[in-house]
């Protein structure tokens, strides 16, 4: 049996190449799609992995049930709340994580790296992998410093370098460390980023004045580990009741705390795809690989129905001589999974060709380690092998049941009855529908995309320079300010301004209630707006559109924030932005000038009205804005504002050059650090963008793989009608008419395709669609393209088919048997 | 060896009945070589394929050495026709991907609980029929008698205990016809019984019994002088 059936697969390959081809061809594209979509979905949702106890750890999250705020949780929490938490439960067991900036000194050159504030048994904890050192031991010391083995390498050179010395500046300011571990690099996908680890101490708490125990700040990251699920349950159900007592009054007098601020554990494993968007989008491309893989089957179905009618003959002997119907079934399913087998090998080989164009178009680190995926293989094989299986039954069953008296008395080839050519065509159906849609959606996604760069953003984008380096750890107001004037004197700047806000980045996140003064309003049931401290000519240089009003300046009293001794009766001005004119219900920004706000515990008065500007995720609505000024550098908190530089006639790396001299000028002991707008903006569109390149990617090879389908059993039916095409052209017959015939049978199944297609594209569409603040109207051409794109390609996959079939010359086929 | 008793076969589809074979009473005894003469339509095959366990009949009782053949299942007809029959077919039935060698050892591959080297076999059968030379050949590298050779070997190499040829030489020339007859008369004087379909009376007359048919009814069964 075995043999018979090596034979048989080896046979196919030798005797009919082109069909062997086109079979091979389909799956094994499919099962490259499926397989790199498998692996990005085990990527995404794999996080974090390499810790032993992943199911236990938990993190903490905050939900904000208030108006203005994005519901949803965040994933972090105020710095004391493990304190607080050990206090009402003695037996939970926490580390907290607090990223933050530091500049790491080596002689006179600094570089910028990112440090973890962590607790004493922080690494024991996650069992953080040590290339070398103790785990329990190493955070023990204040002075003491973990690195991970790129850093070891990048300061040191080597990675034995415990006891060797280095000196960092970061909140606590500038201090020497000895390094007491080295942690083996984590992989990619891991929430940790474990590059330089020291102990959190009382002295960096102190940094905060009180900023520790700030219910509904989300500040630093809180571990929580449970053994037991039930355990983790029963504490959450306790967390409002906690919540309420912790947080008192705080919130205000007659407000229950629970009600506005939601604390929860959120599994470690769940913590990366926590917003649902992400989750969806991660889910869809899988189904896209589970799509391209049914397409790819759906093409062996239909190859395979369509080549049974050439295999009557030989299941009609096989019959005669004695084979039983079962055993036909194991033979051609054996056949199958050979096919499927070979065609896993090749997909697989394709995925390993293609990983670095996907990691590309993806922006994706994706790979296959053979020794240590070995398992994960062997089961997308299994799911690969099950699903091949699957669609290899109909072909199976419907060669073993041929008749042998009928099929050996009748001189033609079966064609598989009238179901087999329904069914064929309704295959054909089913996968072209999913090219066209496909087309659409990548349409429609592309059309999104561009939208969302093209759009006004309320400010200019273009000749945007963002300078971070003055919210550095360790810079001085001197310096600050040396900076800002030398700024103001490189040709080609034309506009400087320190904000806490800048497109796609903010010093911090800061939300409050605003209460109108001018009617009587609940405090509780205002509204909240976010906060954003800026310098003078903030507006001009990022070229804001002044609605109502006018702009905060020096000249004007009462706009400076900073006020020595503020009482209660202090007023304050302020800019707010149009959609703070709606949350704020004002009639129109004229009508909100003058007008008085209690905003954080400060009398405030609006001024002016600035256009919206949209500076952080599409898929995020445009916050309701409050601005104060800062009209004096040395005011600025530390470590706050970033620095807008607008230029004009420079190249990127001009001004990036001359920022950078100016910047060594005024603070040789601080890293520069800058990028422009646009760069910085990408970061929210990239990942859209990615994904659109990624889904594309799949959709071509759908319509790849159904192509080679369409292509295949067109050549199946014009072989299997050379004579009738003869018998036409003999009766005069021109070969136009015997083309257009012939293609306009190939492409009905198409054209019903579109009818299919479109309600699902646009169904789709405008679900994905709905996650966008600012969502693009669906263009009805987007459909017709869709279609035209997948017609042409099956025109180009059957038309010169279709016309080398119409050129047999009449008596030749009518002699093919 | 063989009883059929009032075999009738009908054959309905949509709105049209036809009736092949109209209660046909035959028995075959071992060793005969009986062949099968009549127009085309006249139910030669259909009484072929009823033999040869491929086709069921309507009506009427078929027993193989004592077994009711219509009592069988499908499994037990394709054992039975794997263990007690060989067919030749007009147009030979060789299957294309398959070389020589391999299509005679279709012949063994479906037997059960049939111990031995098959090769041994497979090459017995080719040179009884002399196509050794052929072996590794696919069909259409061969000529027409060739190819009714291989498919004669095919028939024989489980060793049968009867043959059903359905117009063997139907497709060949003369000179091949000759030969196709002259294994076929080989074999039935080694012991094999056949029954053939021919619509040729010389070759009819070389069988030892001539079964003549029309309109789905045995109309004479005449013993033959050899």
């Amino acid at each position: 049996m075995l043999q018979s059936i090596l034979v048989s697969f080896w046979r196919s390959f030798t005797r009919r190449p082109l069909y062997a081809a086109l079979n091979l061809l389909g799956l094994s594209l499919g099962v490259a799609v499926f397989v790199t979509l498998s692996l990005l979905h085990r990527f995404e949702t794999g996080y974090d992995s390499w810790t032993p106890e992943r199911e236990k750890i938990y993190a903490a999250g905050i939900a904000f049930n208030i108006q203005g705020i994005a519901p949803g949780v965040r994933i972090g929490a105020m710095g004391g709340l493990l304190d607080e938490m050990k206090l009402d439960y003695p037996q939970v067991r926490g580390v907290r994580d607090w990223s933050g900036a530091a500049v790491i000194h080596r002689g006179a050159t600094v570089s910028s790296e990112q440090i973890e504030l962590v607790d004493a048994d922080f690494l024991a904890f996650f069992q953080v992998p040590l290339v070398v050192g103790d785990r329990a031991s190493a955070l023990r010391d204040p002075a003491g410093l973990v690195l991970s083995e790129t850093m070891a390498r990048k300061y040191f050179g080597a990675l034995d370098v415990i006891g060797r010395r280095l000196e960092i500046s970061d909140i606590a300011g500038r201090n020497a460390y000895t390094v007491t571990a080295v942690i083996k690099d984590l992989p990619r996908n891991s929430n940790l980023k474990l590059d330089f680890v020291r102990l959190l101490t009382p002295r960096d708490v102190a940094t905060t004045m009180g900023g520790w125990h700030a219910w509904g700040s989300v500040m630093l990251q809180t571990w929580f580990k449970f053994d037991d699920p039930a355990a983790v349950r029963a504490l959450e159900a306790q967390l409002p009741a906690f919540v309420d007592r912790r947080v008192g009054k705080a919130f205000g007098d007659a407000v229950t705390p629970h009600e506005f601020l939601r604390l929860s554990f959120v599994p470690l494993k769940d913590v990366r795809l926590i917003d649902p968007k992400q989750r969806a989008a991660i889910e869809a491309l899988r189904l896209v690989g589970w799509v391209a893989l049914g397409l790819a089957l759906i093409n062996y179905v239909n190859l395979a129905t369509a080549r049974a009618g050439l295999r009557a003959r030989e299941v009609a002997v096989r019959k005669a001589l004695g084979g039983g119907a079962g055993v036909l079934r194991v033979q051609f399913l054996g056949e199958a999974a050979l096919t499927i087998a070979l065609a896993f090998l090749v997909g697989l080989a394709m995925v390993e060709l293609l990983l670095p164009l996907i990691n590309a178009a993806g922006g994706l680190s994706l790979g296959l380690d053979y020794r240590l995926d070995g398992a994960w293989v062997a089961g997308v094989f299994g799911v690969v092998l099950a699903a091949g299986l699957l669609a290899a039954i109909y072909p199976a069953f419907m060669l073993s049941a041929y008749q042998p008296a009928e099929v050996l008395a009748s001189s033609r080839t079966p064609a598989g009855g009238r179901f087999g050519v329904r069914l064929r065509e309704g295959l054909i159906v089913v996968q072209f529908a999913a090219v066209v849609a496909a087309f659409v959606l990548m349409l429609g996604f592309f059309g999104q995309v561009r939208h969302m760069q093209s759009v006004d953003f309320g400010f200019r984008r273009d000749g945007l320079y963002l300078v971070n380096a003055t919210r550095g750890v360790g810079v001085t107001p001197q310096q600050r300010q040396a900076f800002w004037d030398a700024v103001q004197r490189i040709p080609g700047v034309t506009g400087v301004a320190a904000s806490s806000d800048a497109p796609a980045d903010q010093t911090i996140d800061s939300n409050s209630s605003a209460t109108r003064l001018d009617r009587p309003t609940r405090p509780e049931a205002s509204p909240t707006l976010s906060w954003t401290g800026i310098g003078p000519g903030y507006f001009q240089t990022l070229g804001t559109r002044l609605v109502a009003g006018r702009l905060l300046d020096l000249a004007h009293g009462g706009d400076e924030t900073y006020v020595p001794k503020p009482d209660l009766e202090t007023v304050t001005n302020a800019v707010i932005s149009r959609a703070a004119v709606r949350q704020m219900s004002y009639a129109s920004p004229e009508d909100a000038l003058d007008k008085l706000v209690d905003f954080q515990n400060r009398k405030t008065r609006i001024v002016g009205v600035v256009e919206d500007m949209r500076f952080y995720s599409p898929t995020e609505k445009t916050p309701a804005k409050l601005y104060t000024f800062y009209g004096y550098p040395a005011y600025w908190p530390t470590g706050w504002p970033i620095t807008l530089v607008r230029y004009s006639g420079l190249s990127e790396a001009e001004v990036r050059a001359r920022l950078e001299a100016a910047w060594r000028q005024a603070a040789p002991d601080v890293p520069f650090e800058g990028k422009t707008a646009l760069v910085n903006l990408d970061r929210y569109y990239k990942p859209q963008r990615d994904r659109t390149n990624l889904f594309s990617l799949g959709a071509l090879v759908g319509a790849g793989i159904g192509c080679i389908g369409l292509y295949g059993l067109a050549a199946f039916n014009a072989s299997r009608r050379t004579r009738e095409i003869g018998v036409r052209k003999v009766l005069g017959a021109t070969r136009v008419q015997v083309a257009r015939l012939l293609v306009g049978q190939f492409l009905r199944p198409v054209a019903v395709a579109c009818l299919v297609a479109w309600p699902l594209a646009y169904w789709l569409l405008r679900r994905w669609l709905a996650q966008f603040d600012d969502p693009v109207a669906v263009d009805p051409l987007v459909f017709v393209a869709g279609a035209a794109a997948a017609i042409a390609i099956g025109l180009l996959a059957v038309g010169g088919l279709a016309w080398s079939a119409a050129s047999a010359e009449p008596g030749k086929a009518l002699r093919h048997d | 060896m063989i009883e059929l008793q009032s075999i009738s076969r009908l054959y309905r589809s949509d709105e049209i009945e036809t009736t092949a074979l109209h209660g046909i009473s035959l028995s075959i005894r071992r060793g005969e070589f009986a062949a099968v003469m009549g127009p085309s339509g006249c139910g030669k095959s259909t009484l072929l394929n009823i033999l040869g366990a491929v086709d069921r009949p309507t009506s009427g009782q078929y027993l193989f050495e004592g077994v009711d053949l219509a009592k069988q299942s499908e499994g037990g007809l394709a054992q039975h026709r794997a263990r007690h029959l060989g067919f030749i077919f007009q147009s030979f039935n060789l299957v294309d991907d398959l070389t020589i060698a391999e299509n005679i050892e279709l012949g063994l591959i479906y037997r059960k609980g049939r111990p031995g080297s098959r090769r041994a076999l497979v090459e017995a059968a080719m040179d009884r029929v002399g196509i050794a030379h052929r072996a590794r050949h696919f069909p259409h590298q061969l000529s027409g008698g060739q190819q009714q050779r291989a498919a004669i070997a095919r028939a024989i190499v489980g060793e049968p205990d009867l043959i059903l040829a359905d117009e063997p030489t139907g497709n060949l020339d003369t000179e091949n016809g000759a030969q196709v007859m002259d294994i076929l008369k080989g074999l039935n004087a080694a012991g094999a019984t056949i029954v053939m379909v021919t619509h040729s009376p010389s070759h009819a007359d070389q069988a030892s019994r001539r079964i003549d048919m029309l309109d789905g009814r045995l109309v004479a069964s005449v013993a033959q002088a050899l």
